[in-house]
């Protein structure tokens, strides 16, 4: 049965000083399909390695359905695991890698190979039990191990980077099966990646990290749409990002960023003092100069970066580099580089961050 | 346009005979003692006048090779298997057990293969006066031991290091606790590196001199010593006999080994 992971105040030190997870809190509901995303270095796998219980907390608490698990060692856990180079056993066939976890439950021989053939199955790979790990492709590879963690029919699976390994097509196609197995079978998952997209594209729920620390938890919408931090808003996504003081002229909330630029904020501020705030490229609607209303500049299109489904532009305006981007679908015109535009936003789009 | 075929074909030429050199140099020694082993005369003859078995049947006959064979055979089955069991789980906490100084102590482990093993024995020898133990069997089997270990830590280590530890991390991950996973997982894929050590540890023991010179007990000794001892009065194909016998040992060990448990490793699988 799947369970709720509740991860409290967990810090982890590997040398004594440097915390590679630093006062983490993440309340993982059941069910849930939750990533872990952030770049290289920021502490997803030291806290994978610690639900697993690979690494104890240095500090802090983790509890699995209600259960505090922080001292259980990892052979007890009953959570299944993919790896991020899937850590296969090399000595042992296709069937045996599957069924490695049942043996060790102890059950009977007749029992473990229809559960082998019913997860091989799940992961379309009927017929390769007899194989070698080192016969197989690499996404056959990752199917098989994730037919291992899914047929001990784990409490919990953690996914360490698991699709890092695939070419881009396969890695979309796999993103999708992986999605669809995790609810059909109903699991609780706890996904690294840092990958962005990938996380967008997946998750219930996503924790971007930053240095050991939990920067913003939230689904992906509003992880893109509301980014909580600084951090979060240039990690996800392009984004153009200013930084001014506050200033109120006559009930409305200006964020002045320079001599050239003042920016309409929809919402009070709650701090005063100098703030940052983040437009995403596609709230910018582009027009030819002229007569515009509400907030906007006039720029320069300094590059136009065709990308199909829509156009990523360069603009040079107010002494500084702002990206928008306009949907390919007719309702916009196209503009080439050296054409003059006019930039303008709702004062709503315009998102206030922390530091 | 010739010139450049000529010294690739010159190059070739010279390669292939710099390795027919190294082989036949290899070689040499083994094929010399099949030929004094197999001729008649008495003494060392070349050309060799024929072919017969009469040193093997020397040797065969002889009760003091004979018991000097199945004495070298124990001594170095016994090594063997306590070089193993010791080098094998010193190799895994050296590469596992986060210890403290544990570079220290690998050079320690390994101290024994730049010592001459003439000093190591003298050293056992005096210890066994002091100790005032006799020359026991097992004396003898703890020297050869100590020259052992150093080649099964060396072989196992190598393997280990490069053993992924994720391993037995998925292992443990599907229920398995410590002892299990070094069952199923850790020793099957250490394997190859725990035999190489293993057979070099036989051959070590087997073909070992200077430390049987101390400890050997006299008229109870291996075949090396025996063989020394008899080459001191008489010198006849008896000794290329007995050196062939112990060349096909090592060979069967070597071959019985790989048929039975396997040297090879499962990277190539
Ligand atoms: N076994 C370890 N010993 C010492 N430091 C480690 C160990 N594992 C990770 N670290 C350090 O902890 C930090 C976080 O690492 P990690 O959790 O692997 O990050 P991520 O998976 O997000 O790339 C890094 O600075 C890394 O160098
Ligand atoms: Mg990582």
């Amino acid at each position: 049965m799947s369970a709720a992971i509740d991860i409290v105040a967990v810090t982890k030190t590997y040398d004594g000083r440097t915390r590679a997870v630093d006062a983490v809190d993440m309340a993982i509901r059941e069910g849930e399909f939750f990533s872990l995303l952030g770049p290289s270095g920021c502490g997803k796998t030291t806290t994978l390695r610690m639900i697993a219980g690979f690494e104890t907390p240095t500090e802090g608490t983790i509890a699995v359905g209600g259960a505090d698990v922080t001292h259980v060692p990892a052979h007890k856990r009953d959570m299944g695991m993919v790896f991020q180079n899937y850590a296969l056993f090399p000595h042992r066939s296709v069937g045996e890698n599957v069924g490695f976890g049942l043996r060790m439950r102890g059950m009977d021989r007749a029992m473990i190979a229809r559960k082998v053939t019913d997860a091989l199955a799940q992961v379309e790979l009927v017929g390769y039990e007899d194989r070698r790990p080192g016969q197989l492709s690499g996404g056959q590879q990752q199917r098989v191990a994730l037919a291992r963690a899914i047929v001990i029919e784990p409490r919990v699976l953690l996914c360490d980077e698991p699709l890092g390994a695939l070419d881009k097509k396969l890695r979309q196609s796999m993103q999708f099966e992986l999605k669809q197995l995790q609810r059909k079978l109903g699991l609780t998952m706890v996904f690294v990646t840092h990958d962005q997209e990938e996380a967008l594209a997946m998750s219930d729920r996503i924790a971007v990290m930053n240095a050991g620390k939990v920067e913003q938890i939230g689904t992906p919408s509003e992880i893109y749409d509301r980014p909580g931090t600084r951090f979060v808003a240039d990690f996800i996504g392009d984004t153009n990002l200013f930084r001014g003081e506050v200033i109120r002229t006559g009930g409305t909330c200006v964020l002045r960023v320079d001599s050239d630029l003042s920016i309409e904020l929809a919402e009070e501020p709650g701090t005063i003092g100098p703030l940052s705030v983040a437009l995403r490229p596609e709230k910018i609607v582009l027009t030819a100069p002229g007569a515009h209303a509400g907030q906007g500049l006039d720029g320069i299109v300094e590059s136009a970066n065709f990308q199909g489904g829509s156009v990523l532009y360069r603009i040079e305006a107010a002494g500084r580099r702002l990206l928008a981007q306009q949907p390919n679908n007719g309702s916009h015109e196209l503009f080439q580089a050296g054409a003059a535009v006019a930039l303008r936003w709702t004062p709503s789009d315009i998102v206030i961050l922390k530091d | 346009m010739t010139s450049a075929p000529f010294s690739l074909r010159f190059g070739r030429f010279c390669y292939l005979a710099f390795n027919v050199g190294v082989v036949v140099f290899l070689l040499a020694p083994i094929a010399i003692v099949f030929v004094f082993a197999l001729n008649p005369t008495p003494y060392i003859q070349f050309p060799p006048v024929g072919v017969s078995m009469r040193w093997f049947e020397k040797f065969f006959a002889s009760r003091d090779f004979m018991n000097a064979l199945w004495f070298s055979l124990e001594v170095a089955v016994l090594t063997t298997v306590a070089a193993t069991l010791f080098g094998a789980s010193a190799a895994l906490a050296l590469a596992r057990g986060r210890l403290p100084g544990s570079r220290a102590i690998t050079a320690i482990m390994l101290s024994p293969l730049m010592l001459p093993a003439i000093l190591t024995g003298l050293a056992l020898f005096q210890t066994y006066v002091l100790l005032d133990v006799g020359r026991p069997t097992w004396g003898l089997v703890l020297g050869h031991t100590i020259v052992s270990i150093p080649y099964v830590v060396r072989t196992t280590l190598a393997v280990l290091h490069n053993f992924d530890t994720r391993l037995e991390e998925a292992a443990q991950n599907l229920g398995a606790g410590a002892l299990r996973t070094y069952f199923e997982v850790t020793l099957p894929l250490t394997k190859p590196g725990v035999m190489a050590g293993a057979v070099f540890a036989f051959i070590v023991s087997f073909d070992q001199f200077p430390i049987s010179l101390f400890l050997v007990s006299p008229g109870h000794e291996t075949l090396p010593i025996t063989l020394f001892n008899y080459l001191k009065f008489d010198l006849d194909g008896t000794i290329g006999a007995a050196s062939v016998v112990s060349i096909v040992l090592a060979v069967l060990v070597v071959v019985g080994l790989d048929r039975t448990v396997g040297l090879r490793s499962y990277a190539e699988l």
